[in-house]
C-alpha cells in the first residue's frame, strides 16, 4: 500500500472526507490494494451438491445423468449459489454518537464506514450484503442482495443514520433470528454498551444458528484510556442519567471494570466461536479490515 | 497545661482556616459536563471508590485547614504553660528575667548543714534552668554597697550559670534596694525586645536590714512606659527564723586600778532570738596567731532580742601592740561571733623632768603638778625630777623624754640635748620667770621650734578683772595626736585655761617641721611642735605652775601632759584608730623608713597587690578579723610583721541582725500580690511555658506534605 493510501485510511483523514460514499470508496480501494489476493471469487460454476428438483428450479440445472441413474430429477447446485450472505448489523444507539476528540470519527461514523466498505467489497465479489440497523429496536433493514444497487441502498441507509436510542442488541438478534434463516455471515458493529448483561450470550446464539458471527466492538480511545482528570459531570448518551466524579479518582476503578468487561466479552466470544474484533476508532481501517478479510479468505479456502 | 499567646491579636489570622471551607462551599469548580457512553462503568467505579475518595477528600480538607490553622497559630506565638505558670501575674509570653543573688554576710547562715548562699545558688540555677529558650536573662550578684554590675539580659546561659556558680560568699552588707534597682534597669534595656513580661527573681534570706522599704520600689522602663516587674522572692531560709547571737561591740580602755598595763575590756553582746539566753559564755582572748590565749571567761544573761554589755578587766604583761578578741561559742552565723581589737598598750616612758625653779613649798614648786600628772597609776610615764645641777649630771640616753621647766638655759647640755633629739628623743620646754631667751637661742642653736622673744603679760594675776583679761587658747589643732582625745565637752578643759603671762616667740625662723598646736586668742603661739631629726620638740609658751597660767588645775592638764610625754617618746604615735567595718577603705599610715609590703588577712592569705592613693596604702578589707601588716625596712630590705600596724576589722552589724521581713511587707512594697510573691520553697514559678510555634510550623509542613501526597 502506498503512503497516500495509508494516509487515506487514517480515521482522522477519513473523517475529513465529506460523505460516507467517498469514505467507503477510499477505504475499499485502500483495502483492496492491501490484500495479496483479490477477495473476489468470481462467479463460481463448480458443482457443489444435488438437490431434488422442485418447481421453480431452473431446468437447465437438472442433472440428466442423475435422472438416468436414479430416475429422479436432481438439480445441480453450484458454488455460485452458495455465495456469502452477509448481514451488516449496525448499532445506531446514542452511545455510538460519541467521539472523544474533535476531528475523530464517531463510533457510528466509524461503524458505517466499516459496514459500507464491507458491503462494497461483498457486492463487488457478488456476495449478498444486507443491513440491519438497531437503536433500541431494528430501525432499518435491507435484505441481503448481490446487486450493485444494493451497495447504494446500504450506503444511503447508513448515511442517513443519526445516533439515538438505547443499545439493545437483543432486538437485532431477534430480528436476525427471524429474518436470516439461511446461514449467513453476521457482522455486528456496536459498542455493546447494552445494559442487558445477557447481550453477548444472545449474540452467541446466532452462532448456534450456524451463522458466522463477527463482532466489531467499537470503542473510542477516550473510553479505553479514560483521559479525564478534573471533576467531570458524565452524562449518559442514551438516557437521562449522569454522574459527577473527579476523573483521576475513578480512572483506576473504571479501567479495571472496563478491562474485566472486555476480557469477559473476549472470553465469551471465544467460547461461542464468535469472532471478536476490538476496534479503536483512532485505528486505521485497513488495520481492522485487512486482517479480517485475510482471515475470511483463509477460512474460505 | 494551658495555652497562651504572645500576640493574641494575630489570632484573627485563624480566619484563614475558613478559606478551604469557603472554597468548598462557594468557589467549588463547576464540573465540565461531558457526554460519555460508558457511564455505567464510571458510576460503578465511583460507587466502589467513593468511600475511599470521600475519606481522602476529608483528609485533604483537614490537611489544608490544619496547614492554615497551624501557620496562623504559629504566627500568634502560642505557648503551653504549666498550671502554676498560668496563675502567675502578668500577661502570658516570654519573660526577660533578672536573677538577683544575695551574697551578703548573713547568707553564710547555716541551716541544716548548708549555708543559705548554697541554697540560694541552687535556687538561682534552678530558676535559670526553668527559663524557656526564648527568654533572655541576666544575673546580678548582690554583695556590698552600691549598685552592682547588671548586664542587659542575654541568652548566654553558660555565662549566667558561671556567674551564679562563681558567686562567692562575701562578708559585706547587701543593699538589695540597689541590686533590684540595677536589675530593673537592666530589664529596661532598649535591647530587650520580643518579651511580654519582665521578671525579677531575688534569691535571698529576707533579712530586714538588706531592704529599705521607705524607698520607692523598682520599676522597669519599657517602651510603653514604666511598669512594675513581676517579683518572686526565693526564700533561701525556707520560711524559718534565723536566730543569731553576735558580739556587737568591743571597747578596751586603760584601767589603772588593774595594773600599769591594765585595761577594762567591755564587750556588747546582742541576740536575735525569741527566748532569752542565760549563762552565755563569753571569752576574752589576747594575742594573735599562735600566741593567742584566753585571758578571761565569763557568763552573761542575754535578753530576748536584746543586748547586754559585759566589762572585764585584764592587765597586760607588757606594753606595746596587743590584740583583744571577745568571742561567743560559734552558732549558725559564726562570722559575727567574735570581735577583735588592736590596741597599743602604752609602754613605759622614762621622763627626765628638770625643775629650773625648785621650791620648798610643794605647790609652788614648778615641777609639782607635772610630776603629779605623770606619776599617776595609769600613766605610762615614769618621771625623774632633777634640778638644774642634777640635769648637768644626768645621762640623757637613759631617758625617753627631757622636760625643761623654767630652766634658765640648758647651759652645757644644749649640744647634748640637740643630739639627743636628733637621735629620737623628745624635748619639752616650758617657760618661767627664770628663762633667758637669748641664752636659749645661743645654747640650743635652733633646737626650739621658734626663738624666744619676750614675756607678755595679758593680765596681772590677782588684780580685779584679771580672769577676764587673761589669754585663752583660741586656735587649737584638735586633730593633733596629743589633743585628739579631747572631744565634745572634754575640750572645755583646754578652752577654759586662762593664761596671764606667756612668752612671745619670734616668727623669723624659716626652718620647716614646725607645727603650732595651739594659739592664744591674740594669735601668739601657745604650744608649738617641731621635728628635729628623729625626735620632736614641743615648746609651751607659759609655765606649768599656777604663776602664769591655771592650766595645772584644769581637767585637761593630766591627760595632756601624759600624752605629750608619750608623744615625744614616740609611744603615742602607733595608737590604733577605731576598728573599721568590713568593706570600708582604710589608709595605712606607716612610719618613715619602712614600707608596706603585704597584708596578712584573717584567712592567713597574703595580699601583696596593694593600692596606693597619693602615696598612702589604701586597703579595703573584705573579711572581718585581725589584719596584720608585713613591712619592709627600706634600709635593710628585710620584711617583718609589724604588730603596731595590725588593725581589726569588724563584721557589718547590719548583717548580724537576722530579723526577717514578713513576706506580706515585701510583696506589698513591690506592688502587692499582683506583682510579687514569696516562694517559701525557694522555687521560682515554674515557667514551663514551652513555645509551641515551632511544632505548629512542623505540623504545617507535615500538613503540606500530606496534602501533596493526597494530591499525588
Amino acid at each position: 500500500m502506498t503512503e497516500a493510501g495509508k494516509r487515506l485510511l487514517d480515521p482522522e483523514v477519513l473523517a475529513r472526507l465529506a460523505g460516507l460514499r467517498l469514505r467507503v470508496r477510499a477505504t475499499a480501494e485502500g483495502v483492496l490494494s492491501g490484500l495479496h489476493r483479490s477477495p473476489h471469487h468470481g462467479q463460481s460454476v463448480e458443482f457443489s451438491e444435488h438437490k431434488e428438483y422442485a418447481p421453480g428450479d431452473e431446468l437447465r440445472h437438472v442433472d440428466w445423468k442423475a435422472w438416468g441413474k436414479f430416475d429422479k430429477y436432481y438439480v445441480k447446485r453450484f458454488e455460485q449459489e452458495t455465495n456469502l450472505r452477509a448481514w451488516l448489523v449496525v448499532d445506531a444507539s446514542g452511545s455510538m454518537g460519541y467521539r472523544g476528540a474533535e476531528g475523530r470519527l464517531t463510533k457510528l461514523g466509524y461503524a458505517c464506514t466499516l459496514a459500507g466498505t464491507l458491503a462494497h467489497l461483498l457486492v463487488r465479489q457478488q456476495d449478498a450484503a444486507g443491513l440491519a440497523v438497531f437503536a433500541g429496536q431494528v430501525t432499518n433493514a435491507l435484505t441481503p442482495r448481490a446487486e450493485p444497487s444494493q451497495v447504494n441502498a446500504i450506503l444511503e441507509t447508513l448515511e442517513a443514520l443519526t445516533p439515538g436510542g438505547e443499545t439493545r442488541v437483543e432486538s437485532a438478534v431477534a430480528f436476525l433470528a427471524e429474518r436470516a434463516r439461511r446461514r449467513s455471515a453476521v457482522m455486528v458493529f456496536s459498542d455493546l454498551l447494552d445494559r442487558d448483561e445477557r447481550m453477548i450470550r444472545m449474540v452467541a446464539d446466532l452462532r448456534r444458528r450456524r451463522h458466522e458471527v463477527t463482532i466489531f466492538h467499537l470503542l473510542d480511545p477516550a473510553e479505553i484510556d479514560f483521559p479525564f482528570d478534573d471533576p467531570t459531570l458524565f452524562l449518559s448518551m442514551e438516557d437521562a442519567r449522569s454522574v459527577e466524579a473527579r476523573g483521576r479518582d475513578v480512572r483506576r476503578g473504571y479501567l479495571e471494570l472496563l478491562g474485566k468487561w472486555l476480557e469477559g466479552l473476549r472470553r465469551t466470544c471465544g467460547e461461542s466461536d464468535v469472532e471478536y474484533v476490538l476496534v479503536r476508532t483512532d485505528q486505521p481501517l485497513d488495520e481492522v479490515l485487512v486482517p479480517f478479510l485475510a482471515r475470511r479468505e483463509r477460512s474460505a479456502a | 497545661m494551658s495555652l497562651s499567646f504572645l500576640h493574641p491579636a494575630l489570632l484573627w489570622g485563624l480566619a484563614v482556616a475558613a478559606i478551604p471551607l469557603a472554597i468548598h462551599l462557594f468557589y467549588r469548580r463547576r464540573p465540565r459536563a461531558v457526554p460519555f457512553p460508558a457511564i455505567d462503568f464510571v458510576m460503578q467505579a465511583r460507587r466502589e471508590t467513593e468511600r475511599r475518595f470521600k475519606l481522602r477528600r476529608v483528609l485533604l480538607f483537614a490537611a489544608r485547614t490544619a496547614l492554615l490553622v497551624a501557620a496562623a497559630l504559629a504566627i500568634a506565638r502560642p505557648r503551653l504553660s504549666a498550671p502554676e505558670a498560668s496563675a502567675a501575674p502578668g500577661p502570658a509570653g516570654p519573660a526577660a528575667t533578672a536573677i538577683v543573688l544575695d551574697t551578703s554576710a548573713s547568707m553564710a547562715y547555716r541551716l541544716g548543714g548548708r549555708s543559705l548562699l548554697a541554697r540560694a545558688r541552687e535556687d538561682a540555677l534552678e530558676a535559670l534552668r526553668s527559663l524557656g529558650p526564648d527568654e533572655p536573662a541576666t544575673v546580678v550578684v548582690c554583695g556590698g554597697e552600691g549598685a552592682p554590675q547588671a548586664d542587659p539580659p542575654s541568652f548566654d546561659r553558660v555565662e549566667l550559670r558561671r556567674r551564679i556558680a562563681d558567686a562567692d560568699q562575701t562578708y559585706l552588707h547587701s543593699d538589695l534596694n540597689s541590686c533590684v534597682g540595677a536589675a530593673a534597669r537592666a530589664l529596661g534595656d532598649p535591647g530587650v525586645v520580643g518579651v511580654a513580661r519582665r521578671r525579677l527573681l531575688v534569691a535571698t534570706d529576707l533579712t530586714a536590714s538588706a531592704w529599705r522599704l521607705d524607698a520607692p520600689a523598682p520599676v522597669v522602663s519599657t517602651p510603653s512606659g514604666p511598669e512594675r516587674p513581676e517579683v518572686t522572692l526565693l526564700d533561701a531560709a525556707r520560711g524559718e527564723k534565723l536566730p543569731n547571737r553576735w558580739v556587737a561591740g568591743l571597747v578596751a580602755e586603760p584601767e589603772p586600778a588593774v595594773g600599769s598595763h591594765g585595761y577594762r575590756i567591755s564587750a556588747t553582746v546582742s541576740g536575735q532570738e525569741a527566748e532569752a539566753g542565760s549563762d552565755v559564755p563569753l571569752s576574752i582572748r589576747v594575742g594573735a596567731g599562735k600566741d593567742e590565749r584566753t585571758a578571761v571567761r565569763s557568763l552573761l544573761d542575754l535578753p530576748a532580742s536584746g543586748s547586754v554589755k559585759k566589762s572585764l578587766a585584764h592587765d597586760f604583761a607588757t606594753g606595746g601592740p596587743a590584740v583583744v578578741t571577745a568571742s561567743l561559742p560559734p552558732d549558725a552565723l559564726p562570722d559575727d561571733d567574735a570581735l577583735s581589737l588592736a590596741i597599743d598598750v602604752p609602754r613605759e616612758v622614762k621622763a627626765l623632768v628638770v625643775n629650773g625653779a625648785p621650791s620648798a613649798v610643794r605647790h609652788r614648786d614648778v615641777a609639782f603638778f607635772l610630776e603629779a600628772a605623770l606619776s599617776g597609776p595609769a600613766s605610762p610615764v615614769r618621771p625623774t625630777v632633777v634640778d638644774a645641777e642634777g640635769f648637768g649630771k644626768a645621762r640623757l640616753s637613759d631617758f625617753d623624754v627631757v622636760m625643761l621647766l623654767d630652766l634658765r638655759s640648758p647651759g652645757a647640755k644644749g649640744a647634748e640635748l640637740a643630739s639627743f633629739v636628733e637621735g629620737g628623743g623628745g624635748l619639752f620646754v616650758a617657760m618661767g620667770d627664770d628663762v633667758d631667751p637669748d641664752r636659749y637661742e645661743a645654747e640650743m642653736k635652733g633646737l626650739l621650734p621658734a626663738p624666744l622673744h619676750v614675756v607678755k603679760t595679758a593680765a596681772a594675776r590677782g588684780t580685779p578683772g584679771a580672769a577676764e583679761k587673761a589669754a585663752r587658747l583660741a586656735e587649737v589643732d584638735w586633730d593633733h595626736p596629743i589633743l585628739r582625745i579631747f572631744t565634745g565637752p572634754a575640750r572645755e578643759g583646754l578652752e577654759s585655761v586662762r593664761t596671764y603671762r606667756y612668752m612671745l616667740l619670734k616668727p623669723d625662723r624659716k626652718e620647716g617641721g614646725t607645727r603650732v598646736i595651739a594659739r592664744y586668742d591674740d594669735g601668739a603661739p601657745a604650744l608649738v611642735e617641731a621635728r628635729r631629726g628623729r625626735g620632736r620638740v614641743i615648746l609651751y609658751a607659759s609655765t606649768l605652775d599656777p604663776e602664769w597660767s591655771d592650766w595645772t588645775i584644769r581637767t585637761s592638764f593630766l591627760p595632756a601632759m601624759q600624752r605629750i610625754a608619750a608623744w615625744l617618746a614616740g609611744a603615742l604615735e602607733g595608737r590604733h584608730d577605731a576598728p573599721g567595718v568590713v568593706g570600708a577603705p582604710r589608709q595605712l599610715v606607716v612610719p618613715e623608713g619602712i614600707r608596706v609590703a603585704a597584708l596578712l588577712g584573717p584567712d592567713g592569705r597574703e595580699r601583696r597587690d596593694l593600692a596606693t592613693k597619693e602615696g598612702v596604702v589604701v586597703v579595703t578589707p573584705d573579711r572581718p578579723g585581725l589584719w596584720q601588716v608585713r613591712v619592709r625596712d627600706l634600709a635593710t630590705s628585710g620584711e617583718k610583721i609589724d604588730p603596731a600596724l595590725a588593725f581589726a576589722v569588724w563584721p557589718d552589724p547590719r548583717e548580724s541582725d537576722t530579723r526577717r521581713l514578713e513576706p506580706s511587707e515585701l510583696t506589698a512594697w513591690f506592688g502587692g500580690e499582683a506583682h510579687a510573691r514569696v516562694a517559701a520553697d525557694g522555687r521560682a514559678p515554674e515557667n514551663r511555658q514551652q513555645p509551641v510555634w515551632s511544632w505548629l510550623l512542623l505540623l504545617a509542613v507535615a500538613a503540606f506534605l500530606v496534602e501533596g501526597l493526597l494530591l499525588a
